[in-house]
This record gives C-alpha cells, structure tokens and sequence, in this order.
C-alpha cells in the first residue's frame, strides 16, 4: 500500500516544478560527479614540515600531464525505499589523461541502499579486487542549516556532516522528493540529497537531471559479483597494506576514497 | 512453552520500555490562508544543543504526523513545504509524555529585502582594467576573520546570510584563488576557510568564458568573479644544510647548501669539496638547491625519465682512481603571471682530480695461437668546467606552449698517463714490450640551444609540435705521446722502434635539427602522426702530429698520422604512423625514412668521399592492460644504421702503436630489430605481483671488427660486414609482502646471451655468451627499532669462442649486500653496509679478486625534529677495496684492476636548517 501520493510527471522542468507541489518517490537522478584531480595531486604530495616549498620535479612534471578536473556521471534509480546508484553515461574529455597507475581506486562503485531494512550492498573495484560489501547503512549526524539553493530545478537544504572522524561532508537535500536517498552510500536526510560536496577530496556530485521514469524492478537489484565483505573488513584490510605506505597522505587519501 | 513465555518477557520488556521511557510528538500541518490539511510535510526533529538531525517523518493524508519512540530532551522542530515559510519551534520532552501540537500553520513564503550597509573606503580600491582590486589590508576585520567577514566589509560586495556573494548587483558564481578555482562550484567553501590575513587582494571582474578565452571572440558570456589574490609573504622562507666531515687518510667531505624563496621565487647556492667521490648535488638535493632532475613524461609507457647527461651532475664519482673534486652553484628560478611563465637559470663550477693505477691482463685468442697481454699504468686527470643552463616555459594558452632550454659549458682539461705493457705468447714468451706516455692540455666548450613549441587544436587529439635546436661542441688540445716498443722472437729482441710526436687536435661540431610533427585524429581513439625532420650536422677535425726534428722542436709533420677532413652529413626524415589509445588496448604501428649524405673532404689529400644512404626505421608497439597495475606490452623496432666516419675512412690512429685502427670504405648500412616484451602484475591488496621481461636484437649486416695479428704482437683493426650477430637478455622476478611480519620477499632469474661474429687473422670467428643469474632479496624493518635489507645474486658465465673450442671461460660470479641499521635510546643510530663480490678464478685469472667492503656508521641526532646528525662513520673496515672489471669480448678476455678510495674513518656533523613563514590558511575543516 502506498503511503504517499504520487504524481506522474511528463515533463519535468524547472518552473513548473518549483510552482507546483510535487512530491516524488520514484524514478532516476544523474549526477554529475567533479573532481579536482590538480587539487588532490596538491595535498597527497605537499612536502611535509618546512624543508621545501612544497614542490618536487616529480610532481611538477606530472602535473603537466594529468587533467586539471575529471568529470564522470552516475545514475541513481528510486522506487520509494529502494536505491541503486551505479556508473552512468561515459564521456571523453579532451586534454590529457594521465597515467593509469594514478587513477584513484572505487571510481565506479554501484551502492544499491535499502532505506526500510537499512541494509545497504556496495560493489566497489579496489585496485585489482572487485569487493561487495554488504553492510547496515552509514550513521551519520546531520546538522540542518538554514542555508539553500537551487539544483536541477529543486530547492534544496544545506546540511553537513563529518564522517570518518575528519572529512567534513555538504550535503543538499529536497523534500520535494521522499525517497531518503543519495549518491554513494549518502543518505538519511529528510528527502533526496542532490548535491554533496566533500572540500577535503575536492569532489562534489550534483544532479543534472530528474526524470520520474519508474525503475524497472530488474534495475533496483543489488549487485552481486564480488569478493564478499563487510566495510569492517576492508577498513581492517587497506589499513595493514597501507600501513608501510610510502606516502602516508596517498594512503590516507585513498582510504577514504574507498570508504566513502 | 518456554520458547513462547521467553518472547512474551521479550514483548513485555519492550513495551516497559516504549511506553514507560519513550515519548511521542504528533499534530496537524495547515495552511494559514487557504486551511488547506498539508500533505507530505517534512517534520524533523533536530537535536537542540547543535542542531543534528534526530528523527523525520512527512505528514499523512488529512496533514497528520506523529514521531514516537522519542527520548526525552530540548529539541528544535523544523516543519518545512516548498514555497511555504520555514516553521521553527524550540521545545521539550519528557518521558513518557505524549505531546500534541495540534495545528501548526504553514504561511506561504514572502520575499524580504535585506539590509544593506555600504561602507565606503575609496582609498583602498583601484579598477586595472576592466578588473575592480581591493587592498585586502586597507580594511580592517577582526584576528581569525574569514574572507567571508571580509567580503562583508568591501563596498559594493554583499553576503547574505547563506554565503552567496553579490558584487556590482550582479550573483558572484565562481571564487578563484590565485587565479585557480579553489574547490568545485560552491564559492563559500573559499570564503569561509580562508583566513582573511592570508589575502593580498581581492579582484573583482567579468570573466570571459572559456571559449572566448580560446578563441578570442567574445560570446557575450560572462560570469562574476572574485579572485583571491593570497598574499606572497605568506609562502616566504629559507632551508638550507651544512654538512662537514674530516678523516684520516686526507679524507674530507664538506657541504654548505642554501635555498631561498619568496612566494615563486627561489635562489639556491651551494658549495662542495670532498675527496670521497662526491662530485655535485646528489640526485634529492638537486630538486631543492640545484635546477631539477629534468624529469620527462612518456605518454606511451606511462613513465618518467631523467633526461640528464652532463657528466659532472651525477653526484658520485664512480670513475677508476682516487678523486678529488670541487663543486659551486647558483641556481635562479622564478614563475610569473600565474604560473604561465616560468623561468630557471643557473651557474656551475666543477672541478675534479683524479690520482688512478691500474693493471690491465687479458687473453686473446687467434686461430692457431694464443696472446696474453699484460699492462700496468698510471695516470692522473684533471679538469674543470663553468656551466650556464637556463629553461623558460610559457604556456600561452591551455592548448599553446613554449619551451626554450639553452646551455653551455666552457672547460679545461688536463691528462698525463703512462703505461707499461707486454705481450706474451701461449707459452709466456716475451713478444713485444712497450713504454708509453701520453699527456694533453686542452679546451672545450659548449652550447646547446633548443626550442619546442606545442598547439593543441580544438578538435581532440589534432596536434602539431615544432623542435628546432642547434648543438655546437668545440675542442682544441695539444699533446705529446712518446712510446718505445721491443719486438722479441725467442726471447731476443729484434727490433726497436721509438714513437716521439706532439699531436695537436683540433674539432668542431655543429648539429642543427629541427622536426615537425602532426597528429590527427581518424575514428575514435585511432589517430594519424606524420613526421618531418631536417638535420644538417657540419663537422671540422684537425688531427696533426709532429715529429721532432734534430732541433729538438716537434716541427716536421707526420702525413701518415695527420688528417684534415671536414664532413658534413645531411638527413631528411619522414614519417607516418597510426596509433591506436583505447582503454585496454593501445598499439601502434609506423615507420620513419631518412635519406642521409655523407660528404668528407680530405683537406690533405684535397679528396673528396660522398656516401648517400636511405635508413628505414619501422616500429610497432602493442600494450593490453589487465588493470591499472597489470600488463602486457610488445615492441618492435627496426633500424638501418650507417657506418660512422671513423668505420669507413681509411684514417690509421697510432695512438696505441701495438693497436691500429683503420677504415673500410666499402662497407654496407647494418639493419637491428629490437623485440622486447614485458608483462606486470602487481596486487595490490596482496601486495604480491611479478614481472617478466625479455629483448632480442639481431643484427643483419653487422658492421664488426676484421683483426690481423701479426707475429710481432701489433693488431690491425678494420672494420667488414657479417651476420649472425644477436644479443638477448630476459628475466622474471616475484615479489611478496607478508604484511603481518612486515616482511618483502624477492626472487627471481635473469638470463642474457649473445653471439658476436668478427675476424681474426682471415678467419670468421663467433664469440656465444651465456649469462644465468639467480637473484634473491627481502628486507624487513621495524619502525624506530631496527630496518634490516639483503640483496643479492648468483650467476655463472660462459663464454665460448668458435676459432678455439678447446679454449672456454666458465666461472660463477656471487654479490652480496647487507644493511643493516638499530635504532637506540631514541637519538642514536648504528648502521653497518657489507657488500661482498666474489669472482671465481679462472685459468687465465688466478689472482684473488673476491672483494668484502663493510661500511659502518654510528651516529647521534641532535636538536628540535632531530635537525642535526653528528655521526663517526668508517669506510671499507677491512681495508680491501679495490676496483675490478672482468670483460668477455669476441675473443678476447679482459679483466682490470685499478686503485680506488680505501679505508677511512670519519667523523662528520651535518645540519639542516629552515625557517618558513607560518599563518597559511589550516585545510578546510
């Protein structure tokens, strides 16, 4: 039995979205993901203490190399609790690509996040495993700001949140939609987050368009090939094998990546 | 029964614990106006004291909501519906308490003009075109201020209370920071985590879109922008190191190195003198005092590359003898314009002595006989040199770039060797014997000049690169060689010939070159690359020698010995290839033609030799990628290469009488096909992968050496065609990390072959060598407690000799390497470095060669983030080092001692010093 009222829309545009009272619980979301790939370059390899200014012939060779911004797209299904975010349209980007070996690792995670059963299941690409997590969903503590703004035609609040103990995380959400979901494993605000933002890993995901084409049932699966485990366990994994990283801010930086 | 009176407790228990602890929150959402029953509200609760989320619910048909199982406490309720004003209500709950709000009412959003305050301080503004500038300093916020606050207090800047940013009426979208965008699209994350005293400036402008950028039309796009410019002193500094070392044995090693920089500008100096093989700036140290390592990426393997090749910057003396050295420089770096300009430029002074001794015994096998040779000589060198070398870089645009590298060096030299030598035949009777002394003083200089220029076009993938550089070498010495050779036969000395000439060389080099190079894109990920390039190199040589006249001046000119060329060599090359760049798989296939001229005027002999040859250069390369870390990668390349000048003019070099080097004009281009394979695997996780690898080089055509012996000991070398000629070399090796015992494990074999053809006295011989190494390391550290490494190898070598079967040389070679450093009483540390190379003798070698040279320290650090190390440290303990060289060459068999540094103790005080600017803005969060 459905709980809401639900409203079929044709087209979804901006003015008439924003005028009217909609309130959605089903259909896809894409977001536009944006890295600052200069910027986490910056940070991983900024010379610790005072014996530099910060620059090595490495990195200043490298750089000329790897594109400033990296832009991929996920899409994100709903169907009232249900949610599965995954890889979405792929784009080329002109300028350069940089080597492979400085790729971060989970840059094509698929998260399906039961909201009723607060169970979530992840398949993230960790280097050259392939990992399903299957896990409780993340706690967050959200604080609700009184700030908003305006994404894909939605209004949306500003809330944050600190996860991982250190990584400050924006989120905006609408309650135009009911779904309680988000990218990545982001959800449990009070609608559907459509921006996030983590300044520290210079990333942000913000929805470009909002479709209510219903999910097909088939879409809103879990994934399911990958080496079983539990976030727990990667966490206790990543850690012994950067524990005699070479670069401890990659290593860092990598582990929350992959946690994310 | 038990089962159900268990879930019965449970059911109760839960009950307690709902009804007597938890409280609930219900009500009803209207509209104010139209008593319009909500539906869909949201209604959170959040918690009082920090304003976190606590529980949601939406409001049901007929606007009804109700939240239970609440704990007791003050919390802010939050009732929001689009376009209707946020509802915000402070309250608390006790336990238990079923709280009912009844109606809350919803009033339709109503827009409120704030408040703006304009304060005006002229003064500290200016506009610089069409960009307006704030002094960041002329207005005054509080200790700790955000640029937020400051935003605030510039005139004709408004923040509302969300953070947006107003400038001249008009929604600030971007926030730069130092002209780069700080983080993504939200420009509060700039303003609210940068403190406000880090700012110079801040610049307020329209900024053009990037197309308009690109193009230089403008679309009529703009988009309001304030840059932060930061302020410079912020990142203003120095560091530097002073390392000073004594020991016995006239052992000395002295450093002083300063860096100081000021925003992007950098001054580095430093100054070395050591008598233990250090030459320059280490491999580190260039980074941060000298001008980099010239690091070069290689799209295709996706790698680096240092493309340095001076030969006084390697930073350590691996040369034969015992060297003294002294090193200075200045070095100037510097960026402008936002990092579009970049300009580096610095000064060297070099000079090293070097003091060497050295023995020489090698077999040579003839068809029928055999030689051994036997040498001994001493030498000492010295030379020094000034450099200049600058880089300027400036990028235009995003897809226009300017590279500019000019070097130069001017420099003296002066040798003085003498040898002494003999050679023996098969039954160790006297054949020849010969005395000899060389010395040369002489100049050098030169200067290296290179440009690149490269466009990127609008359509992905169109490119076009210009390099034009221009070398130009020049020395000019004078010498002396003085030699005296016997002939024996039996033991009695037939003949005697005495060699006293001045030699006077004189060269020129100039090589101009320049290539154009064109890619275009055909399909998606396959791309087109044409080539041009012209390259005119023009080359003088003056080689007299004098024989001395009976006024003891070396006046009379020797004609066999003299030459006077110029040649020039004229290239034309093109090229075509295709690539292919897709996510797995990326191949490649071309070639490149060149037409070369040679063209050699003898200005002796006023003759003239011209040579015209076409070379082909085919390559094909091919790489598929498991994952990131593992792959697999095939190349070919082919190669015609012509004979140089020296392999084809029939020019004699006395310079050694008993070894006559002279050229065959009718000789043929060699062609060489280079196959290498390569395949990675690397697990991260398991932190376990292996690689194999393997080249194979034929030669066709092989330009190799015709010798003719004669019964007196002297060779004649020239140089003929042959085939047969290949060298291989292939190895796999595995590597494994057992995380729990921190512990990296290494193994693996190596193989190399090879078959080189030559002629000996007529006949056609093939010198196989055979090379099988195994190799094992592992190390093994404890942090602040102890690290301990070993590496090590063994290998034995064959080489075979087809003019004299019976005569093999088989032997195993072992080297060994253990470092082994503890760390105690938290400042000390102790470190020992043995290094053992052990060669088996041989029936011609019988002379012990097994080297063991052990290296310790002890050493204390000293003040705050231990800056400073006084450490003792002793060189080769066991007093047995000692420089050794084992060669197998066609079918000679060469092995080589020579004099190198010894035992040494030294004590040594090294300090690294800095001071930096503190007060950069903390991270965001």
């Amino acid at each position: 039995m459905k709980k809401y009222l639900l409203f079929i829309l044709i087209f979804a545009c901006r003015p008439s979205l924003y005028a009217q009272n909609i309130f959605i619980s089903k259909g896809q979301i894409e977001f536009e993901k944006r890295v600052h790939f200069i910027a986490n370059v910056n940070d991983i390899f900024k010379k610790d203490g005072d014996d530099d200014n910060g620059e090595s012939d490495f990195i200043n060779t490298i750089k000329k190399q790897l594109p400033e911004w990296k832009t991929t797209y996920f899409n994100l299904y709903f169907d009232d609790k249900k949610t599965l975010y995954e890889p979405g349209r792929e784009v080329t980007e002109a300028g350069p690509k940089g080597p492979d070996w400085f790729n971060d690792p989970a840059q094509d995670n698929v998260v399906f996040c039961n909201l009723d059963t607060k169970q979530s299941v992840a398949q993230k690409s960790v280097y050259d495993s392939k990992f399903l997590l299957a896990d409780s969903l993340r706690k967050a503590r959200w604080k609700i700001t009184n700030d908003s703004r305006d994404i894909a035609g939605f209004n949306c609040r500003k809330a944050t949140t600190i996860i991982n103990d250190s990584i400050f995380v924006v989120a905006f959400y609408t309650d135009q939609i009911l779904t309680t979901g988000g990218p990545e494993s982001f959800n449990g605000l009070p609608g559907m987050i459509l921006g996030l933002a983590i300044p520290r890993l210079h990333t942000t995901w913000f929805a470009t368009k909002v479709e209510t084409t219903e999910p097909t049932v088939s879409t809103l699966t879990p994934p399911a090939k990958g080496k079983k485990a539990t976030n727990a366990d990667l966490s206790t994994k990543l850690q012994s094998v950067f524990k005699d990283a070479w670069n401890k801010k990659y290593a860092q930086h990598a582990q929350w990546i992959i946690e994310l | 029964m038990n089962k159900n009176f268990t879930l019965l407790f449970f059911c109760l228990f839960f009950f307690f614990i709902a009804s007597a602890q938890k409280a609930s929150l219900k009500g009803v959402i209207e509209d104010t106006t139209a008593k319009e029953k909500l539906v869909n509200t949201t209604i959170a609760l959040l918690r009082a004291k920090d304003s976190t989320l606590y529980k949601f619910t939406r409001s049901k048909p007929g606007g009804l909501f109700q939240i239970d199982n609440l704990d007791s406490g003050k919390y802010v309720l939050m009732i929001t519906y689009n376009r209707y004003a946020d509802y915000y209500d402070t309250f608390s709950i006790a336990q238990n308490e079923i709280k009912n709000l009844g109606s809350v009412m919803m009033t339709l959003e109503a827009n409120l003009l704030a408040d703006v305050t304009v304060r005006s301080k002229i003064a500290a503004m200016r506009m610089k075109g069409d960009t307006l500038e704030y002094a960041a300093d002329s207005f005054h916020v509080r200790q700790g201020a955000t640029v937020e606050d400051l935003l605030k207090v510039l005139p004709g800047i408004q923040v509302d209370k969300n953070g947006n940013i107003t400038a001249q009426g008009e929604k600030v979208q971007k926030v730069l920071v130092d002209g780069e965008e700080f983080f993504g699209d939200d420009p509060t994350v700039a303003t609210q985590n940068l403190q406000a005293d880090a700012l110079k400036s801040v610049q307020v402008f329209d900024k053009k879109s990037d197309q308009a950028e690109f193009t230089g039309i403008d679309d009529g796009e703009k988009t309001k922008t304030i840059n932060l410019k930061l302020k410079d002193d912020k990142k203003k500094g120095y560091f530097g190191k002073i390392d000073a070392g004594g020991g016995t044995d006239n052992r000395w090693n002295n450093s002083a190195m300063i860096n100081n920089f000021k925003g992007k500008k950098k001054i580095s100096a430093y100054g070395i003198m050591s008598s233990t093989g250090k030459t320059g700036l280490g491999w580190d140290e260039r980074n941060s005092y000298g001008s980099g390592n010239n690091l070069e990426y290689d799209d295709d393997f996706g790698g680096f590359y240092s493309n340095d090749n001076d030969e006084f910057s390697g930073g350590t003396y691996y040369g034969e003898g015992v060297p003294k050295s002294w090193a200075a420089g200045l070095n100037f770096g510097n960026k402008f314009n936002d990092d579009k300009q970049n300009f580096n430029g610095s000064y060297r002074f070099n000079k090293i002595s070097t003091t060497g001794t050295g023995n020489t015994f090698s077999q040579s096998i003839l068809p029928d006989s055999l030689f051994y040779n036997k040498e001994s000589s001493t030498s000492f060198n010295s030379r020094y040199r000034h450099s200049l070398s600058s880089v300027y870089e400036q990028q235009f645009d995003s897809s226009f770039s300017l590279k500019f590298t000019g070097n130069g060096y001017t420099g003296h030299q002066n040798t003085f060797s003498n040898y002494l030598s003999q050679a023996l035949d098969e039954d160790g009777a006297l054949v020849n014997q010969s005395k000899r002394t060389i010395s040369s003083i002489g100049d050098n200089s030169s200067l290296n000049l290179n440009l690149l220029l490269k466009k990127k076009f609008k359509k992905q993938g169109r490119t076009i690169s210009w390099n034009i550089s221009d070398i130009y070498n020049a020395s000019n010495t004078d010498g002396f060689l003085y030699s005296q050779n016997s002939f024996y036969a039996k033991g009695i000395m037939i003949l005697q010939d005495t060699t006293d000439q001045e030699k006077k060389n004189d060269s020129k080099v100039n090589i101009f070159n320049t290539k154009l190079v064109y890619t275009e894109p055909i399909v998606k990920n396959l791309y087109a690359e044409i080539n041009y390039a012209f390259r005119l190199s023009t080359n003088k040589s003056e080689n007299l020698s004098y024989d001395k006249a009976l006024d003891n001046k070396y006046s009379i000119l020797n004609d066999t010995f003299s030459t006077h060329y110029s040649f020039d060599v004229t290239t034309n090359t093109g090229g075509a290839a295709l690539k292919y760049n897709g996510k797995k798989i990326t191949f490649g296939a071309g070639t490149d033609i060149a037409s070369t001229n040679f063209n050699q005027n003898d200005l002796f002999k006023d003759t003239v030799l011209k040579r015209n040859y076409l070379n082909f250069f085919p390559k094909a390369n091919f790489i598929y990628k498991f994952t990131p870390q593992s792959r697999i990668s095939i190349n070919y390349n082919g190669r015609t290469s012509q004979p140089s000048i020296e392999q084809i003019s029939p020019v004699a070099d006395n310079t050694n009488p008993l070894i006559i080097t002279k050229g065959n004009p009718s000789l043929k281009q060699e062609f060489r096909h280079n196959i290498n394979f390569n395949v990675n695997k690397y697990k991260m996780l398991s932190q376990s992968g292996f690689y194999v690898y393997g080249n194979l080089a034929i030669t066709s055509n092989a330009i190799v050496t015709n010798q003719f012996t004669d019964d007196k000991g002297i060779t004649t070398y020239t140089y003929v065609n042959t085939d047969g000629n290949y060298n291989m070399y292939s190895g796999l090796s595995f590597f494994k990390k057992f995380t729990k015992a921190n512990f990296n494990l290494n193994y693996g074999l190596r193989y190399s072959g090879s078959r080189y053809s030559n002629f000996v006295n007529g006949q056609k011989n093939q010198t196989d060598n055979y090379n099988p190494t195994f190799e094992l390391g592992f190390n093994k550290g404890k942090e602040k407690k102890y690290d301990i490494s070993y590496w090590g190898n063994i290998g034995y070598n064959i080489s075979k000799s087809s003019i004299n079967t019976s005569l093999s040389t088989k032997y195993w070679t072992q080297d060994h390497n253990l470092d082994f450093t503890v760390y105690f009483l938290k400042k000390f540390e102790f470190n020992n470095n043995m290094e053992a190379n052990l060669r088996q003798k041989t029936v011609v070698f019988n002379t012990n060669n097994n080297v063991l040279l052990w290296n310790a320290y002890i050493g204390r650090k000293f003040l705050k983030k231990d800056k400073a190390l006084l450490k003792f440290s002793v060189h080769d303990l066991l007093d047995q080092n000692k420089g050794y060289d084992r060669q197998l060459n066609t079918n000679t068999i060469t092995e080589r001692n020579y004099n190198t540094i010894n035992r040494y103790f030294m004590l040594s005080f090294v300090w690294n010093f800095s001071k930096t600017a503190a007060g950069m803005p903390a991270p965001a969060q």
